[in-house]
């Protein structure tokens, strides 16, 4: 379909992770680390001294580098940044909201259910034939 | 003479209204058609939630098991010695990466990158061997001919002999690789702490998964709101 944006190729992407201590030492231990020359990580811990500043750095960081895929976040810290996670629609890298050890994934504030949700709602098919 | 030219319009007028009819077929037809193209594109939808719904709960199986073998680990080596603090800052570069490759899907007016997990520098490995290299990067079709001469059987014993050697040596680089990350916490690690790390391997693989259904769904999404 002319238009339509293309995606280019990459044959060695990352995974980045934002997340609590133990889910990022669980996928280093997994082989997901990465550490560039400017000392930069693919990762980043978060625990109850970290700011929300940090964390939407770190998010915007991770969206805007070419080198990663897909970039996880435990739901309960996207909770903390919701309107930047919201308001993300890049197709890469994919955001993925995971569950953490405190907090079971909800699928109702899951960002991608979120968006095509009102398929489901009887509400705003009512409203459209109003 | 009236009735007669009443007539005349009746006859002439009876080929326009076959071809209204046949007209109004096609177009019917054509409806059915796009109907049934809207109700397939809806199923698949359906079927990518569901599929993403399913993957959501196999990840938290599998991060739960995670983080409980973890725990175990941390209970047994002490908790100084499973901790974020002894992460290693110097450069390096990530065993487990992934490939994007745009599917390509011209319908869809919504890109759709199809994720492909490559874990422990699998593809990446140098090999020496020209016939074993072969035999890694891509699965290539095996000659299952009528080979009757001598020399056909020995080629084919050959290269099962150096599948096998490429399978040896993949899950010997891996075992390699695999403990190489967990040397991080010490020469001598609990079980548990492999067993976590295969958890997590796991968990990878089913968020790779999740990210596909995440890019067909977001892509049927578009479509039907496209029509």
């Amino acid at each position: 379909m002319a238009g339509r944006p293309s995606i280019p190729t990459i044959s060695s992407a990352l995974i980045a992770i934002i997340a609590d201590e133990d889910t990022v030492t669980g996928f280093l231990l997994a082989g997901v680390g990465n550490v560039d020359l400017r000392k930069k990580t693919n990762y980043l811990i978060v625990d109850n001294k970290t700011t929300v500043k940090q964390i939407e750095d770190a998010f915007k960081e991770f969206t805007t580098r070419e080198d990663i895929a897909i970039v996880l976040i435990s739901q309960y810290v996207a909770n903390m940044i919701r309107f930047l996670v919201d308001s993300y629609n890049r197709p890469v890298p994919a955001i993925l909201e995971i569950p953490s050890k405190d907090h079971p994934y909800d699928p109702a504030h899951d960002s991608v259910l979120s968006r095509v949700k009102y398929l489901f709602s009887a509400e705003s098919v009512a409203s459209d034939r109003r | 003479m009236a009735a007669a030219t009443e007539e005349q319009p009746a006859s002439t007028g009876s080929v326009p209204r076959v071809e209204e009819v046949e007209k109004v077929h096609e177009t019917t037809e054509g409806e059915r058609l796009e109907r049934d193209d809207d109700d397939d594109e809806i199923l698949r939808f359906m079927d990518s939630v569901d599929g993403y719904l399913l993957l959501m709960d196999s990840l938290s199986s599998a991060l739960r098991q995670g983080w409980l073998d973890l725990a175990s680990a941390r209970h047994s080596m002490g908790t100084s010695r499973v901790s974020s603090t002894l992460f290693d800052h110097k450069e390096q570069s990530a065993a487990t990466k992934l490939q994007v490759i745009d599917s390509a899907d011209m319908q869809s007016s919504e890109p759709n990158p199809h994720f492909v997990l490559s874990k422990w520098h699998l593809e990446e490995k140098p090999s020496s061997n020209d016939s074993v290299s072969a035999q890694d990067t891509k699965p290539t079709l095996r000659f299952r001919g009528s080979a009757t001469t001598p020399e056909d059987g020995s080629h084919q014993s050959d290269a099962a002999l150096a599948e096998s050697l490429a399978g040896v040596d993949t899950s010997s680089h891996v075992q390699r690789a695999r403990s190489k990350a967990l040397s991080v916490y010490g020469a001598l690690v609990s079980p548990k702490l492999r067993t976590a790390q295969i958890s997590f391997e796991t968990a990878l693989e089913v968020i790779v998964e999740l990210a596909n259904s995440r890019s067909n769904m977001l892509a049927s999404f578009s479509q039907i709101k496209d029509e």
